[in-house]
């Protein structure tokens, strides 16, 4: 089976007027169709740059993207997670998540069902005429996932989703990520710091080393769901990685 | 506990906001009147002669406030006492006060929805296009410190005495602050609403229709709030200066010929009551139906609720 998206000699060069960046050189990698994939590595390594180039919205200097054996357009469906909080204020939750239908002319009742179905997803049914600044921080977010998966892209992209928020909410969130990409079986592209994360959520784990930034290892990770942290086949992987981004 | 946040029913946010307002809070912001008008009364009292009519008692005003009102009514009653109801509309309108009124009633409004226009768009094509950006930033950083009231003996000059230099200067001053403030806003919407729009693949002309205007709505309204309060005073000032015999301030200025301060002193109740009433009617009811609701900006004259 060929592989849902194929990176091929990628590379990024970013010329700014004060200085050059190599960002990334020479990343070859297959995400399977359905797959939870995490980027792990040291700030400043190229992760964002290639979510960002997955994305559409940052060009690449050199190498392929190709999304079912045809190069990227820059306007396939896609579903992005932004770190900061993204929502629109305006909006309530639900017509948030209805955004990304309106883009695409769905009509406004199947909208508003699509939407309190992608709401029920993320457990936030009962708060879909609330706006976002009457939310908690977690709950933003879930509205955001909901937002991003409504309008039913080929993957889901998401940039340290959780990086601002408690580690108690942290914790639920990733619980709540886990089931519902089991219920969409989305293609997941998922950026963290934090290892425990990565080796909590990923179905392999790719990490990057910097200067320039460049895949280290991609680490597959065997251990059945519902994961525990504390187990020492968890704590195992958790090391493991914690070695390679050092060297 | 994983769910924690899903299980418990919404808080439910209204009742904070529906909170009883008893009358006597309500009252609140007039007891600073009425310790202000008995101090008057009393001082007003104890003018005699000359002083005394400078420095008129509160009945003396309140008097020539319904004379100025019901003036050319009581002439006309007297000489035929069988008017009709449309008679006594017409009589009324004839009032010198409530044409004095009228007349800045409707030439602010028209100038500052003049101005509103005009500065929206600039500000919009000024956010979008760097080169009428570099354009007109200049300019308007150097116009904008000057009081447009500076500009009414050129503007007499090269409009002629009457409305329409009025207009002119009070539009001009509106003009200025809403572009800088639709300018600003535009530029300065959040980022990241832009890039998840985009990420949504919505097109330049929906990211402006659905996220620039709202995003920038904050910026905008305190914007056209500045615009009003600077049309308000220019408008007023030019009136005076621009030959016209009709308007609150015009009216004013004569009244000081003929020591009318009770004339006056109505003339400026009714300029203070306007902009209250354009503030509690036009801004306020905008504001709390949107960037307030929306948890954009906190609610303006706050203090009412928390003296
Ligand atoms: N727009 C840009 N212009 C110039 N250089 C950039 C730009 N974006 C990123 N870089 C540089 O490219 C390198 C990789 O950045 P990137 O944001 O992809 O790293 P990251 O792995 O996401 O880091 P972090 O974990 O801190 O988010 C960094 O050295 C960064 O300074
Ligand atoms: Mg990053």
């Amino acid at each position: 089976m060929v592989a849902k998206i194929q990176i091929r000699n990628l590379r990024k060069v970013y010329d700014t007027p004060e200085r050059r960046v190599h960002a990334l050189e020479n990343v070859n990698l297959d995400i399977q169709d359905g797959e939870f994939l995490c980027l792990v590595g040291l700030s400043g390594c190229g992760k964002t740059t290639l979510l960002n180039m997955l994305a559409g919205f940052v060009e690449i200097t050199a190498g392929d993207i190709l999304m079912d054996g045809k190069t990227l357009t820059e306007d396939y469906d896609k579903g992005v997670v932004f770190q900061e909080y993204a929502l629109f204020p305006w909006r309530t939750a639900r017509r948030n998540v209805e955004y990304g239908l309106e883009i695409r002319n769905v009509a406004p009742e199947e909208r508003k069902r699509i939407a309190l179905e992608h709401l029920r997803l993320v457990r936030l049914e009962e708060f879909a005429d609330f706006y976002p600044h009457n939310l908690s921080g977690g709950m933003r977010q879930r509205v955001a996932v909901a937002r991003a998966l409504a309008f039913d892209p080929q993957v889901l992209l998401m940039d340290e989703p959780f990086g601002a928020l408690d580690a108690q909410t942290r914790e639920e969130l990733q619980e709540l990520t886990v089931d519902v990409w089991q219920k969409t079986k989305k293609t997941v592209v998922y950026v963290t710091h934090n290892l425990s994360e990565a080796v909590y959520l990923g179905n392999r784990i790719v990490v990057f080393i910097p200067r320039p930034g460049r895949i280290r290892e991609v680490i597959t990770v065997n251990i059945p769901r519902p994961r525990d942290p504390l187990s020492s086949a968890f704590i195992e992987i958790q090391r493991e990685i914690d070695r390679l981004i050092r060297t | 506990m994983q769910h924690a946040e899903s299980v418990s029913p919404p808080p439910d946010f209204s009742a904070t906001k529906k909170k009883v307002v008893t009358i006597r809070q309500r009252l609140r912001p007039v007891y600073p009147f009425l310790v202000i008008m008995l101090i008057w009364q009393i001082a007003a009292m104890q003018a005699k002669g000359n002083l005394g009519q400078l420095f008129p008692t509160l009945d003396a005003i309140a008097y020539r406030a319904w004379e100025l009102i019901t003036g050319p009514l009581m002439t006309a009653l007297k000489e035929n006492p069988s008017l009709g109801f449309f008679d006594y509309l017409y009589y009324l309108y004839q009032s010198p006060l409530l044409w004095h009124t009228f007349h800045t009633a409707w030439r602010l409004p028209f100038s500052f929805v003049l101005g509103a226009i005009f500065g929206v768009i600039i500000g919009v094509i000024m956010g979008r296009f760097s080169f009428w950006e570099s354009f007109f930033v200049p300019l308007i950083a150097v116009l904008l410190p000057i009081p447009a009231l500076a500009w009414v003996p050129i503007a007499v000059i090269w409009f002629g005495l009457g409305s329409q230099t009025v207009i002119i200067v009070t539009t001009f001053a509106t003009f200025l602050p809403i572009v800088m403030a639709v300018w600003t806003g535009v530029k300065t919407v959040n980022p990241v609403w832009i890039r998840a729009a985009q990420s949504m693949n919505a097109n330049k002309m929906t990211i402006f229709r659905t996220v620039v205007v709202p995003g920038s709505l904050p910026m905008i309204l305190s914007g056209f709030r500045i615009g009003l309060a600077r049309a308000w005073r220019a408008g007023v000032g030019a009136e005076a200066f621009a030959g016209i015999k009709w308007g609150l301030s015009a009216g004013i200025f004569d009244a000081q010929e003929f020591l009318d301060i009770a004339f006056m002193m109505v003339a400026l109740a009714v300029l203070g009551i306007f902009g209250y009433l354009l503030e509690k009617i036009f801004f306020q009811p905008i504001e709390s139906r949107t960037v307030i609701k929306w948890g954009m900006m906190e609610a303006m004259g706050g203090q009412e609720r928390k003296v």
